[in-house]
């Protein structure tokens, strides 16, 4: 399972695929505040990831990936467009 | 942001200039394959600078320039003057635009207008002004805006690419951020909301891919394109011109040996290096003191002594070189200038410069532009006679402004002039009296020179008009004062009829000046060496009194006389014989008394700041090898 959920935490680790959007869709549904951890994180599907961009979760951890790490960070903390 | 936008400004200038050049070099030989070459580099090269500060009408200008330019470098179009002169109007509305981004403000609402029509007067573009496509895309603009300072430091060609994923890829398998990351070198990514904005999350469809991705790659286009391959209708590319195209040959070397440092290091650098010269001036005392106990010791002592010297020396020669920095730059405005000028005076100048290579001390160069710019405006507004006029006279139409710059020795030469109407000594005495600021008997007794002189007295304006290009006054009391800041003086030369020369003698190297040491009663200052005409020993009794002062004869011509102690408010002592300091004040000699001559130094000036900034006739301070403060006097204007 790539996408867990702990209290708070909803954890993304392993290779996330478009088939865990849904999942990570519906435990921000669940939990409005819960924060995402992206520690351990080696893929991560588009899918998956416009949901983070669209709910902007507070993020902590860093992806195991070099080029998750170099632009997960900044596509995450910039400000919306909206 | 800022050091970003600094950058830009500094090379933005250097490549109008450069191009300027060689436009320049096209009017008179339009067809020179190397000048087209160089232009063009510079027009490209610039053009990409402005699409980093997504300059829509300056990037639309150059791109059109740059396709005449390219047209001619392969020979499909030949240049012609007509053509050039459409180039330069571009290059000048270019710098304008730069300018006005300088002073923090937007091109205007005008400049879109303008850009269409300069580029309507470029042959091979009078059918419609920019077509849709040569714009660069809406998205494009956006990225550059938003990536401007991640781009800004990249030195290579680089790609845009937008990348709208259809809605159902993620049912193909499609992962586009997958797809993104196999592309190489990437530089700067985004992911955006396709429709606006980014959705409720309840109204979310999991399996709908609703992102855009935006990035740029300083990857080959084909490499990019590559990356894409799978999914190339999906995807826009876009390749952007190198900010900064070196020559292939030897650029990387060029890149690798040019150094921005900011001009304030240097500085530091100086002023360290001064208390070296300072520290190393102990080393004759402390030979004279060892000279006591041991002569040996001495001797050695002073050998070192020489040996240091010889390498601050060089060391000094070496940071000076750094200061030095070619007047180009300065200059490369005023022929835009003097364009814009001569339109609005409705007159016709021929610019020429000469020189502008010249290496010169940065502050020389920075504080050049000021005075050169007022003594331009004068000349096509006071010199240079209107056309129909210069016909009447049986002269050229078209008039002849000529700027030249050359070396002397430690000094700089710097020459504008005109052949327009000369100065008439006569009519500015005439003003001079009406204005008050002579008596006609004084105005009388003025020598030719003296004369041409007056009109850098404060709030002389001989113009019948008062114009809005040199206003009233002219401000050539101004120039004076600026080129005098330098250390400078000015000449003029006018022949009546015929044209004004205006010669500036400023020194090369402004970071240590050399100082002689003269002794006013107990006291000691310092004198600029280059404002030092020569010094002399007379007998005391060649003294004459004339009026209420004094005079000598010096080389069979009368001299007036002053002495520096009255003048600094100090104790006149009489000695039997007198020493003197002469100096040229006005344009005329002037001889000052002192009570000796002591060493010559070395030193860095400081300007004067606080009380100091207030008292006439002093320059500035300067720290001397004790450790105690030597005032410079500020020679002509203690005279005058």
């Amino acid at each position: 399972m790539s996408v867990t959920v702990e209290g708070e935490v909803i954890r993304l680790s392993g290779r996330c695929g478009a088939e865990d959007a849904e999942a990570l869709l519906a435990a921000l549904h669940d939990g409005r505040n819960r924060a995402v951890d992206l520690s351990g994180l080696q893929r991560l599907h588009l899918a998956v990831l416009q949901i983070l961009l669209a709910a902007r979760p507070s993020i902590r951890g860093t992806p195991d990936s070099t080029f998750l790490a170099a632009h997960l960070n900044r596509l995450l903390s910039e400000k919306s467009d909206t | 942001m800022d050091e970003m936008l600094d950058q830009f400004l500094i090379e933005g200038r250097e490549l109008v200039a450069q191009a300027s050049d060689d436009f320049a070099r096209l009017l008179r030989y339009p067809q020179d394959a190397a000048a087209i070459d160089s232009a063009f580099r510079a027009i490209h090269t610039l053009k990409g600078s402005v699409a980093i500060f997504a300059l829509a009408p300056a990037e639309r200008v150059l791109h059109a320039a740059e396709d005449v330019l390219e047209r001619a470098r392969k020979g499909s179009t030949r240049l012609d003057r007509e053509t050039v002169t459409a180039l330069v109007a571009c290059l000048d509305a270019v710098d304008r635009w730069i300018d006005r981004i300088e002073a923090g403000g937007k091109l205007g609402g005008d400049a879109d207008r303008s850009a269409a029509e300069l580029v309507r007067l470029l042959p091979g573009n009078d059918a419609d002004a920019p077509s849709e496509a040569e714009q660069p895309p809406e998205w494009l603009t956006s990225l550059m805006t938003r990536e401007a300072a991640t781009l800004s430091g990249a030195s290579e060609t680089l790609v845009a690419f937008r990348y709208v994923p259809d809605a159902d890829c993620f049912f193909r398998g499609d992962d586009p951020f997958a797809i993104v990351a196999g592309i190489p070198d990437l530089i700067t990514l985004a992911i955006l909301p396709g429709g606006g904005g980014w959705p409720e999350l309840q109204a979310i469809e999991p399996f709908t891919c609703f992102s855009v991705l935006e990035g740029v790659s300083a990857a080959a286009l084909d490499q990019v394109k590559a990356a894409f391959r799978l999914v190339p209708d999906q995807v826009m590319l876009h390749p952007l011109a190198a900010p900064a195209e070196q020559d292939p040959d030897n650029g990387r070397e060029k890149a690798a040996a040019t150094l921005r440092v900011a001009a304030a290091r240097v500085d530091a650098l100086g002023e360290r290096l001064s208390e070296l010269i300072v520290a190393v001036n102990a080393f004759a005392p402390l030979a004279a003191q060892a000279d006591r106990v041991d002569a040996a010791l001495a001797a050695s002592i002073r050998a070192a002594q020489v040996d240091l010297e010889q390498a601050t020396s060089d060391l000094h020669r070496g940071v000076a070189s750094v200061r030095l920095v070619p007047l180009a730059p300065t200059l490369r405005r005023l022929p835009r200038l003097v364009r814009e000028i001569a339109a609005s005076l409705q007159k016709q100048v021929e610019f020429s410069m000469a020189g502008e290579g010249l290496e010169v001390d940065k502050e020389i160069a920075d504080g050049l532009f000021e005075p050169l710019l007022h003594l331009v405006r004068n000349a096509l507004d006071h010199g240079i006679e209107a056309a129909e006029r210069r016909q009447e006279l049986g002269k050229p139409a078209v008039g002849r402004l000529a700027l030249s710059a050359g070396r002397e020795g430690d000094a700089v030469i710097v020459t504008l002039s005109d052949d327009g109407s000369g100065i008439d000594p006569a009519r500015i005495c005439e003003v001079a009296v009406a204005r008050g600021l002579l008596s006609a008997e004084d105005a009388e007794a003025l020598s030719e020179s003296a004369a041409l002189r007056l009109i850098f007295a404060p709030g002389f304006s001989t113009a019948g008009a008062v114009t809005d290009v040199s206003g009233r006054g002219v401000g050539m009391d101004a120039v004076l004062s600026a080129v005098e800041r330098m250390r400078g003086h000015i000449d003029i030369d006018s022949r009546l009829g015929s044209g004004t020369r205006f010669r500036m003698r400023l020194p090369v190297n402004a970071l240590t000046t050399r100082l002689l040491v003269v002794a006013v009663g107990t006291d000691r200052y310092g004198v600029a060496l280059d404002q030092v005409v020569e010094t002399v020993r007379i007998d005391s009794r060649s003294l004459m009194p004339v009026g209420e002062g004094l005079a000598c004869v010096l080389r069979g011509r009368t001299v007036p006389v002053l002495s520096l102690a009255a003048l600094l408010g100090l104790a006149d002592v009489p000695a039997p014989a007198t020493r003197l300091l002469v100096t040229r004040s006005g344009g005329e000699r002037v001889a000052l008394k002192v009570d000796g001559f002591a060493e010559r130094i070395d030193a860095l000036v400081r300007p004067p700041d606080g009380m100091l900034a207030a008292v006439r006739g002093v320059s500035g301070s300067t720290v001397t090898s004790d450790g105690g403060v030597l005032l410079v006097l500020n020679l002509p204007e203690l005279a005058a």
